[in-house]
Parts: structure tokens; C-alpha cells; sequence
């Protein structure tokens, strides 16, 4: 059974990088910080007597439910906004709102106070991540599972509730896609 | 690394898996020190809502019960203690019924000897103008007084 202790130090050791699978997959800082939040009191909650040994992969497990279940209420939320903003049009077609007032530039004041090599390595994260957020959901969770979160094959088919055989083919899948995307890029691993 | 342009051994997907997770690492630790500080008011939140430990509370033991005589494993006895009465009551209706059967055959017995020992023949008793002599005779006024008599 985990003590409050090592609950600690596993969230500790775990919330930056949830944060960002989170965001990865939702695109959307806010959004990902509430969904780690309540998949750590989840965790917390309902798990906390569990071994530490299980803790990442119930984490694991967690937090891609609660990234669904924030897919499904965007789903429904759109349908909404969707209904509400056809309904309105009519009235809405003066309006000269430009998107791109709103669209803030990423902050990259840093890159340029450091040598080339930090700046290289900058932006061949951004190109990474960016073709990460890409994948789609199931190559992206087996991608992320078996290498950033340390997962076996069999604990990443388990959390992800599927075949072994289907986690190696969407790891396979995401390792070619993102291979070709940064070969393009003129960028190799 | 160089990979072929179409197809990855497991080890040339497991290669730039490792890659990639040790870049993304490197990236994760740099994210703002806004996030982190919300990172960790949400893992004080979650520490503070943490289930609580299970605390192992001993049954109390009434004194006299079979736990107390039986110093081993209480399993055997457990179970003992709940199929053997059950067995005795099983034997115990077998017993009843086994009784019940012997008593219908003796009375059977009885009435087939009276029947065989009296002076009249059995196969008397099948006929009806016999029975009909029995009622309605000279016989059965007699029979009837005799039995006063005797009652008496």
C-alpha cells in the first residue's frame, strides 16, 4: 500500500508530464491543467491504497479517460455553440472580429539569448511536439505510453484496452509518421 | 540515426521512441513556473482528498465459542461446525423415514396374518355376496350383541 509519501513523490514525479500529454492531446493549456488536476484527485481518492507499483499505470489509465471525457463534452459543447451561432448569424455578419488579434505569439525571447545548440534543440521540440499533437489519438496514447511513460507492450495494451499486437502497430505507425514528418523538415532522431 | 523510407524494424521504432521520449523530457521541464505552481496546488488538493488507510480492527471473540479450544487453523473447525449438523439432520430423516416404512410393513403383516390364521378363507372376503351375508345376515345382529357383550 503506497503512504501518503510516496503518493507524493509519484504525483510529484509524474505531473509534468501528464501536463503535457494533456496538452498534446488537447491542445489547450487551461484545459489540460483541469484534467490533470482531477485525475490526480481521482487517483488520490479512489487508488490511494493501492501498491506503489500500480500508481503509473492507474495514473496512465486515468488520465487518458478523463482526456476522453474532455473530448466528449467538447463534442457536445460545439454541437451547442454550433446550433447557437447559426441561429444568430444573420446579425453577427457586420462584425469585423479578426482571429488573429486574439492569437498571441509563442514566447521565444529565451531561444534567442542562448547559443545555437539550445536553439537547434528548441526548435526541434516544437517541430516534435507539434507533430505529436498531429497523431491521431490512439497512435499518439501508444507512442507517449510505451516510451515516455516507461509502459511495457502488456501494460500499455492494458491501459489502453487493447491487444498487444495493436500497440506495437500504433507505436510502428507513429514512429513512421513522425520519422517522414521531421525527414521533411530536413530534421533526423 | 538513418531509417529506410518505409519500414521500421522493432528496434529502429523502439530506437526513436527513446529518442523522442528523452528530447520530450528535456522539453517538460522547462514549462512555466505559472503551470507548476498550479501543478502543485493540484497535487496538494489530491494528497489532501488521499483514501484513507485501511486500520485493521481484530472482531471481538465470544468466550466459550470454538475459536477459543481450537488453537490452529479455525478454517477446518469453521467448517466442521456448520456440516455437522447438517449431516446429523440429513441421517436423522433417513432414520424417520427408514422407521416409518418398517411400522407400515408389520401393520400390513399383522392384518395379512389375522386374515391367513381366522376360519373364513381370504378369498371369501373378495366376494360380494359373502360381504353382502355379513351385513345384512342373521350373523351380524348376533355379532353386534356379542360385541356389547363383550364391551361390557
Amino acid at each position: 500500500m503506497a503512504s501518503a509519501q510516496e503518493l507524493s513523490d509519484f504525483l510529484s514525479g509524474i505531473e509534468q508530464r501528464a501536463f503535457k500529454q494533456a496538452v498534446y492531446a488537447v491542445r489547450d493549456d487551461d484545459a489540460a491543467l483541469d484534467i490533470v488536476q482531477d485525475a490526480m484527485i481521482k487517483l488520490a481518492e479512489k487508488y490511494g491504497d493501492r501498491p506503489a507499483a500500480e500508481l503509473p499505470l492507474v495514473f496512465t489509465r486515468i488520465l487518458q479517460n478523463r482526456i476522453h471525457d474532455w473530448f466528449r463534452r467538447q463534442k457536445v459543447r460545439n454541437a451547442w455553440v454550433t446550433l447557437f451561432s447559426n441561429m444568430g448569424k444573420k446579425s453577427d455578419e457586420g462584425d469585423d472580429f479578426d482571429p488573429l488579434e486574439s492569437l498571441s505569439a509563442p514566447d521565444d525571447s529565451e531561444i534567442h539569448q542562448d547559443g545555437a545548440q539550445k536553439l537547434e534543440k528548441s526548435q526541434l521540440l516544437q517541430t516534435l511536439e507539434s507533430e505529436i499533437t498531429k497523431l491521431p489519438v490512439r497512435q499518439r496514447e501508444a507512442f507517449l505510453m510505451r516510451y515516455w511513460d516507461e509502459l511495457s507492450i502488456t501494460e500499455t495494451a492494458k491501459a489502453m484496452n487493447c491487444s498487444e499486437g495493436s500497440v506495437k502497430t500504433h507505436c510502428s505507425r507513429a514512429t513512421q509518421t513522425l520519422a517522414k514528418a521531421l525527414k521533411l523538415k530536413g530534421i533526423t532522431l | 540515426m538513418k531509417y529506410s523510407e518505409n519500414q521500421f524494424t522493432q528496434t529502429q521504432v523502439d530506437e526513436f521512441g527513446q529518442a523522442s521520449a528523452a528530447l520530450l523530457r528535456q522539453g517538460a521541464q522547462n514549462i512555466p513556473q505559472g503551470v507548476k505552481d498550479r501543478l502543485y496546488a493540484a497535487r496538494m488538493k489530491a494528497l489532501a482528498r488521499r483514501k484513507p488507510e485501511k486500520i485493521l480492527i481484530q472482531k471481538p471473540v465470544l468466550a466459550g465459542s470454538a475459536r477459543n479450544w481450537t488453537s490452529g487453523s479455525n478454517g477446518f473447525w469453521d467448517t466442521l461446525g456448520w456440516i455437522a449438523p447438517l449431516v446429523v439432520l440429513v441421517f436423522g430423516l433417513i432414520g424417520i423415514a427408514q422407521w416409518q416404512d418398517d411400522s407400515r410393513i408389520n401393520d400390513i403383516a399383522e392384518v395379512d396374518a389375522a386374515l391367513l390364521s381366522d376360519d373364513v378363507p381370504p378369498d371369501a372376503y373378495a366376494d360380494s355376496g359373502f360381504m353382502a351375508f355379513l351385513k345384512n345376515g342373521p350373523l351380524s345382529d348376533a355379532d353386534s350383541s356379542s360385541d356389547l357383550v363383550h364391551s361390557k
